[in-house]
């Protein structure tokens, strides 16, 4: 053993951190050497002069004023929404089954198993019940004095029930209503409209129109407050399948980067999910004001170290090695 | 033999109450994470005085110490529906903290400010030691000095370490966590962790020579 890395070693001991066997060698070798007999002596020294610094309790007015802030800010925020909950349900449940792969494997032969012989038996079942089911649905229809509704714009089903010992069926079902409203792009009514489209229009299109919209009023310091505007547009940057809305949204979301965490985190969330490679690029020309954010850094080098393109790799070392040295 | 087989079931018991802590603590996370507001104050109570008690030493400042206290929570709050039990909640909300505690220390190495004692929030000097019970009936003036002196210097040769070694200081030395535990919680390795205690107290030790 040399002295350089007793010297550690002693370091690892005075703090009680050395393996039983390394104790056993780091004793030998300091019988036999006065520099680290002394180097251990200045080590426990610096300990004990440490302590002199000590740590002071948080008082009773310190914890009350803390708690009372915090419950103040909790109670300011509003509840998640359920895209939200749903959202990092379902990432956890990918978590988990990206962890174990094996696993995964198994539940895809177990679920297409179960459905090879669910199909089967449906299908069997299905040609020996249809002879029947053909006559006495003529039979219904004869006798049937009510004429079918015109079936547009069926919202959902809420209630499906067999009448006992019959093949009618009551169902019960909501419909939608068309409609039409138009107001400035200050109204409540129009931005809550807009926030609903950007989450559930199911036309891509659509939602592009609303969280351009509504990127614009954030650009333009509209309003855009962080419950609402801001939250649509960190729901659309996260979830959207469409890469266009999800530029949008992130262009939406450049002013508030520096001030607001959540939305430097959901930046940095991009940069590291998205799979496009032009919204991790601008990802990362968003996040570069904010240097003195851990957060950013590490994100950065890990994305430096491990993105799958090379263009980005090196756009996110150069802005590394514009910031301070990272310790 | 009636002893080791008292250790023995001492060992049983701390063991079971463990684990039934955890099983607590995970009930908890788990109703936090579906809403719960009452689930995620029990959370809090559990960690805040240690979280206030690691701002208030690294930062020196009452304020600053509540700022982070605030950052931090309202942080596990937004996020504790991405925690997925792959490391302890303990672990998870100190990660939250020291990267908060490590970006005030970045901050004010830029701003370049100096702050070697404690203030309170409305700016006014904290004894610390003078809030360490003395078991000496009598009190010797200048040797409080002295100590109230020294632990100023302390303070200045900790505050030239980098934010990263001193919080590895802070965590190893006056919060007493294990190399691996500091390693996970700033996101490197163990090995790293006892590199860099190393290297602040080689720091310290030149800062502080005089003083030996």
């Amino acid at each position: 053993m040399n002295c350089e890395l007793a010297q550690e070693w002693i370091v690892t001991a005075a703090y009680g951190e050395l393996a039983d066997e390394q104790i056993h060698e780091l004793e030998r070798h300091i019988s036999g050497c006065a520099k680290c007999q002394e180097e251990r002596e200045q080590a426990l020294a610096l300990k004990a002069l440490a302590d002199a610094h000590p740590v002071a309790e948080p008082t009773p007015n310190l914890m009350a004023r803390a708690r009372l802030r915090l419950d103040e800010a909790l109670d300011t925020l509003p509840p998640k929404h359920w895209y939200e909950r749903l959202g990092e349900h379902i990432l956890n449940n990918l978590a988990s089954l990206q962890a174990a792969p094996a696993a995964a494997l198994l539940l895809v032969i177990a679920g297409a198993g179960a459905g090879v012989v669910g199909g089967y038996e449906f299908a069997q079942g299905r040609a020996a019940h249809e002879a029947v089911a053909q006559a006495a649905t003529s039979q219904a229809r004869a006798s049937s004095a009510t004429a079918l509704p015109e079936l547009a714009n069926v919202a959902g089903i809420s209630e499906i029930v067999r009448r006992p010992d019959s093949e009618i069926v009551d169902v019960s079902y909501n419909q939608l209503v068309p409609r039409q409203i138009e107001g400035s792009l200050g109204d409540p009514a129009i931005r809550q409209l807009l926030m609903l489209a950007s989450a559930d229009a199911s036309s891509p299109r659509v939602r592009n129109d609303s969280v351009s919209l509504l990127a614009a009023e954030c650009r333009a310091g509209h309003s855009c407050q962080p419950s609402g505007i801001r939250d649509a547009l960190m729901a659309a940057l996260r979830y959207d399948k469409s890469a266009k809305v999800r530029e949008k949204a992130l262009e939406g979301l450049e002013p508030y980067v520096a001030q607001d965490v959540r939305v430097r985190d959901s930046v940095l969330e991009a940069l590291l999910n998205d799979s496009d490679p032009a919204i991790r690029t601008e990802a990362i020309n968003l996040l570069e004001p904010v240097e003195a954010d851990t957060s950013v850094r590490q994100v950065l080098y890990s994305v430096s170290n491990s993105d799958d393109s090379p263009q980005i790799r090196n756009v996110s070392r150069q802005v590394l090695s514009r910031m301070p040295e990272i310790q | 033999m009636g002893g080791a087989s008292r250790q023995g079931k001492d060992d049983a018991v701390r063991n079971r109450e463990r684990v039934q802590s955890r099983a607590h603590e995970a009930e908890l996370i788990r109703e936090a994470q579906a809403g719960s507001r009452a689930a995620f104050d029990a959370l809090v109570r559990q960690y805040e005085h240690q979280v206030l008690r690691l701002a208030l030493h690294l930062t020196g400042s009452e304020h600053d110490a509540e700022d982070i206290y605030q950052d931090a929570f309202l942080k596990a709050y937004r996020y504790i529906g991405n925690f997925r039990f792959e490391c302890s909640f303990y672990t998870w909300i100190y990660r939250i903290v020291t990267n908060l505690c490590l970006d005030q220390l970045r901050r004010r190495k830029t701003r370049r400010e100096d702050r070697a004692v404690v203030v309170d929030r409305a700016g006014d000097e904290i004894d610390v030691l003078a809030s360490i019970s003395d078991n000496r009936s009598f009190s010797d003036p200048a040797r409080e000095l002295d100590r109230k002196l020294l632990g100023e210097k302390i303070q200045e040769a900790l505050e030239k370490l980098t934010p990263r070694e001193r919080m590895v200081f802070e965590l190893k030395h006056y919060q007493g966590l294990r190399l691996r535990t500091i390693g996970e919680m700033l996101n490197t390795t163990e090995e790293t962790a006892k590199n860099t205690l190393f290297r602040a107290t080689k720091k310290l030790r030149a800062q502080l020579a005089g003083l030996r």
